[in-house]
């Protein structure tokens, strides 16, 4: 029997781990790539604009279909996590922009830094809601997502002599004249060192893959796996929900926080204005339209989605519009059987459509049929 | 002493009594039956012993502990697994992984050790597949270990939830309505597993169920429930042959 | 006085929040979904008002009771081709197909109107009050909204409790099953409950833009979101429990806006939600829901 259970074994582990790897080496292969592209100048700025960007969205991306995906979950507070993240390393590298002079032991630290922070409100915005109906967290964390960005926005702090200032508005700080405004109310912080470059956000981007690869395919990702399946079902073989509900959360959390470090060092002055409710359901227009629970498809999504109105200034302004409608019929499609039957059943009447023509064009003296 | 001790258990909803003064003993080792009309409150007393709904009276005691009230969780750990009337499988996970969230509790390393990949983690992985390995051919489903629980016929997945609440190693297995659904030749199967079960795994089984084939043909003992009150108890020849059960059953 | 004053701005603007909450609660109370679009029709009730006052000169209260009817067509419309195949669908399912409706709305709004906010003229024509030497202002807009909201909570609790349509929706909240096995019409009662929630908030939409003149394509988004906090801080499913709710909400909001800081009135509003659900979950007047296993 134990030969037997191998065997099975054997069998079992080859996809999990195809598909990660699959994973890694197209990024790697994208990477490369770019790299190899933009070393011999064919790149335009606009595109070389994007490439730290992109990293951002992807793991954002990644990041989020984990509490979508793999728990089941919607969070809208993706943004407000960034955002934390990105205040918070942003103030790190500030502070310790003269005593740790050597960027490349800095911006890991301010990294982290981030990550930790956005983890912990993580933790602390999970405590309450996870042990309540799903639909409670959406809504929470959509709350969460705008008190972060309104008390970011309205909040002045500065640093002399007599140590830190924070106060609600510019005059109430009360600083000395040696002293340095930090963050400036809805202007936002200044001053944030440009640390972010496209292998920075690369290498951020494998580790968060490695993280989410290696956490679904555990003990603990099986067991969030299983309440998304069947929380009573769960409790009956004796699983904590609570407790494994917050870890992905604070997992998704940190990640995102990661993002937001390498966002706010990506330019020189960063506005809690840019953390957004708009920017949280980008980022799950990604995340279901690459497939929920799909790693791979999260990253392609923001990768795509993100180049295609820089390529096609045009539809920009319905790019909204349209994703709006895809993730309508999306949901529609994948819950809905009649519907998934419509559009297949469109699909090959398309198809017949197209064949037809072909034959039409082959044969001469036949107008083309729109 | 015996493994389960349930006196005097009793639950409202709102005004409803939905089980009232329910009492039963059962032996280590025993197969016991728990049967009645539906909606006599069968299912509910399931439920009141895994957690699921707290008893409004009662004491349950289980291999000598108190667990009236404790939570579904602490209960599962104190060593009473169950399956449902309707399948309640992780049905986007594999019949592997079905078992191996089963066995969550017992082969253990922490979040930490999964996302760096440490030695435990290989370590733990590999003895948890040997286990659910093992415990997937008791089924005969080992073949299918890699199938989506979902795409399993009806019958292994009632057979993969009996699997899965094993897999948690309990001292006491609740089976609700195994057989239902279950064709002439599924169910003498199951009743076969059953047995299995009971003698491999030094198990003692409450179910319930309204298969009268399977309750005459492997319960050694039956108590009886209507309108939330047990009607009668004993060996399960005795029980069967009682006019009231009848009356019960069939009405007057 | 000034606290008074902003009292007074605190339960007008809460009349109008419990007119929308109203909505959210009996369609999470009856379809068990968090409409996101409902916010968005305020703003599409809106519309209509401005353009048949504008463009066509029609009377004020005609204007409202087209978008009332514009509305409530509308909140079958999304019923029946967003939600109705999603019934069996996972609640996350639902929740981003109600997001991508409310997305639907607001970007659709933009390409027909534009992103420039329009001057809304208000629909109520009554002077408003001035009391202790005009140190207390009393305006139509908020006689009207406070007058309205009553008025909807009573006739909507005497819906419900008298009439067989509306006994039919609670029977289908309390158990979607059993009221189907006694003969009641789900599909009917749920398109019933959308249709009330639309035409609420076409009403709603006519008091917020008159108390707020201004109207744009997100500007029903924001208030859906405080209402949907209302009728979570009221109990969700409770008719009273909305009422209550979005006057608390909106005396919150305004004292924090004018007491606290104006840029974090928005947060105080949502940290009363976590508080809430972290203190009492079911809300000041809901109900404890059990599944089923």
């Amino acid at each position: 029997m134990s030969n037997k259970a191998t065997l099975a074994k054997a069998k079992m582990l080859k996809p999990q781990t195809k598909q990660s790897f699959t994973t890694y080496i197209m990024v790697i292969a994208a990477f490369v790539i770019m790299m190899v592209l933009s070393s011999t100048g064919n790149v335009s700025s606009q595109i070389e604009g994007l490439l730290v960007p992109l990293c951002v969205y992807s793991i954002l991306a990644v990041s989020l279909n984990l509490t979508v995906g793999i728990l089941g979950e919607l969070s809208l507070g993706q943004a407000g996590f960034m955002c934390v993240g990105a205040y918070a390393s942003a103030l790190f590298s500030i502070a310790t922009n003269e005593s740790i002079t050597v960027a490349w032991i800095r911006f890991p630290l301010a990294i982290l830094v981030g990550g930790i922070c956005a983890a912990v409100f993580g933790i602390l915005i999970g405590i309450p809601v996870l042990r309540l109906r799903g639909d409670y967290l959406a809504i929470v964390t959509l709350a969460f997502g705008e008190i972060i960005k309104n008390v970011f926005a309205a909040l002045y702090v500065g640093i002399d002599s007599n140590g830190l200032h924070i106060a609600l508005n510019q005059a109430d700080m009360n600083l000395a004249e040696d002293g340095t405004e930090i963050i400036r109310g809805a202007l936002g912080v200044k001053g944030v060192p440009q640390d972010s470059t496209f292998v920075i956000g690369f290498v951020l981007l494998m580790i968060t893959l490695i993280i989410s690869y290696n956490f679904i395919n555990s003990r603990t990702g099986r067991a969030v796996k299983a309440i998304r399946d069947n929380a009573i079902a769960a409790e009956s073989v004796g699983l904590n929900i609570t407790k494994y509900k917050l870890i992905t959360f604070a997992l998704t959390a940190f990640l995102a926080g990661l993002a937001g470090a390498l966002y706010s060092h990506n330019y020189a002055t960063l506005q809690a204005a840019k953390f957004d409710y708009n920017m949280s359901i980008l980022i799950l227009v990604f995340v279901v339209l690459g497939g929920i629970g799909n790693i791979r498809g999260s990253v392609i999504a923001a990768i795509v989605l993100t180049l295609l109105p820089e390529v096609l200034r045009s539809i920009n302004n319905y790019r909204m519009l349209i994703y709006s409608i895809v993730l309508i019929v999306m949901m529609i499609c994948t819950s809905n059987e009649k519907a998934r039957n419509l559009i297949i059943s469109v699909f090959n009447w398309l198809k017949d459509q197209i064949i037809k023509l072909k034959n039409m064009i082959i044969k001469p003296k036949t107008k083309e049929v729109k | 002493m015996a493994l389960l001790e349930v006196k005097n258990l009793g639950i409202s909803f709102g005004g409803l009594r939905a089980v009232d003064e329910f009492s039963v003993s059962i032996e280590k080792g025993e197969l016991y039956g728990l049967i009645g009309p539906n909606g006599a409150g069968k299912t509910t007393v399931f439920n009141m012993l895994t957690g699921v709904y707290k008893p409004s009276n009662g004491v349950i005691m289980l291999d000598g502990q108190n667990i009236t009230g404790k939570s579904t969780i602490e209960i599962n750990r104190a060593g009473i697994a169950r399956t449902f009337q309707n399948i309640r499988l992780f049905k986007a996970m594999s019949v592997l992984d079905n078992v191996k969230v089963g066995l969550h509790n017992h082969y253990k390393y922490s979040t930490a050790e999964g996302v760096f990949r440490m030695p435990r983690f290989f370590f733990t992985e590999k003895e948890m597949d040997k286990k659910a390995m093992e415990l997937l051919s008791v089924f005969e489903l080992d073949s299918k270990a890699d199938f989506l629980a979902s795409n399993l016929p009806y019958g292994d997945q009632r057979k993969l939830e009996i699997a899965r609440a094993l897999a948690t190693q309990p001292k006491l297995l609740l089976l609700d309505e195994p057989a239902a659904g279950m064709n002439p030749n599924e169910t003498a199967e199951l009743m076969n597993t059953i047995r299995f079960v009971r003698d491999n795994f030094d198990m003692t089984v409450l179910l319930i169920e309204h298969d009268m084939s399977l309750v005459s043909g492997i319960c050694e003992k039956l108590s009886v429930l209507n309108f939330g009150q047990l009607l009668c108890e004993g060996n399960t020849f005795d029980v069967l042959k009682n006019p009231e059960v009848i009356t019960a059953y069939l009405g007057d | 006085m000034g606290f008074l004053n902003n009292l007074i701005n605190g339960i007008s603007l809460g009349s109008i929040y419990a007119v929308i909450a109203l909505g959210y609660t009996l369609v999470y109370g009856i379809a068990k979904m968090l409409n996101f679009a409902h916010g968005d029709i305020i703003m599409v009730g809106g519309y209509v008002i401005f353009y048949s006052m504008t463009s066509f000169q029609i009377n004020p209260y005609i204007s409202v009771l087209l978008a009332v009817i514009a509305c409530t067509v509308l909140g079958i419309v999304i019923e029946k081709i967003a939600y109705k195949p999603l019934r069996q669908a996972t609640s996350l399912s639902v929740l981003i197909t109600a997001i991508g409706v409310s997305y639907f709305l607001q970007n659709s709004a933009l390409l027909l109107f534009g992103e420039k906010p329009v001057n809304f003229t208000s629909v109520v024509n009554i002077p408003s009050i001035s009391l202790f030497d005009g140190q207390i202002v009393i305006t139509g807009e908020t006689i009207v909204a406070i007058i309205i909201s009553i008025l909807i909570v009573v006739g909507l609790s005497l819906f419900i409790k008298k009439t067989k349509s509306g006994r039919a929706m609670l029977a289908v909240s309390e158990d979607k099953d059993a009221a189907q096995l006694m003969g009641i019409n789900i599909n009917r009662t749920i398109s019933l409950t959308f249709a009330i929630g639309a035409g609420l908030a076409a009403i709603a939409g006519a008091l917020l833009c008159s108390a707020y003149p201004t109207l744009q394509n997100t500007t029903g988004a924001m208030p859906g979101i405080k209402a949907f906090v209302a009728a979570v801080f009221g109990g969700i499913g409770s008719v009273p429990g909305a009422m209550i709710g979005g006057i608390l909400i909106g005396v919150i909001e305004i004292l924090g806006r004018a007491y606290i800081s104006p840029q974090l009135s928005d947060a105080i509003v949502f940290a009363v939600l976590i508080l809430v659900l972290i203190v009492k979950p079911t809300g000041l007047l809901g109900k404890k829901i059990r599944e089923k296993v």
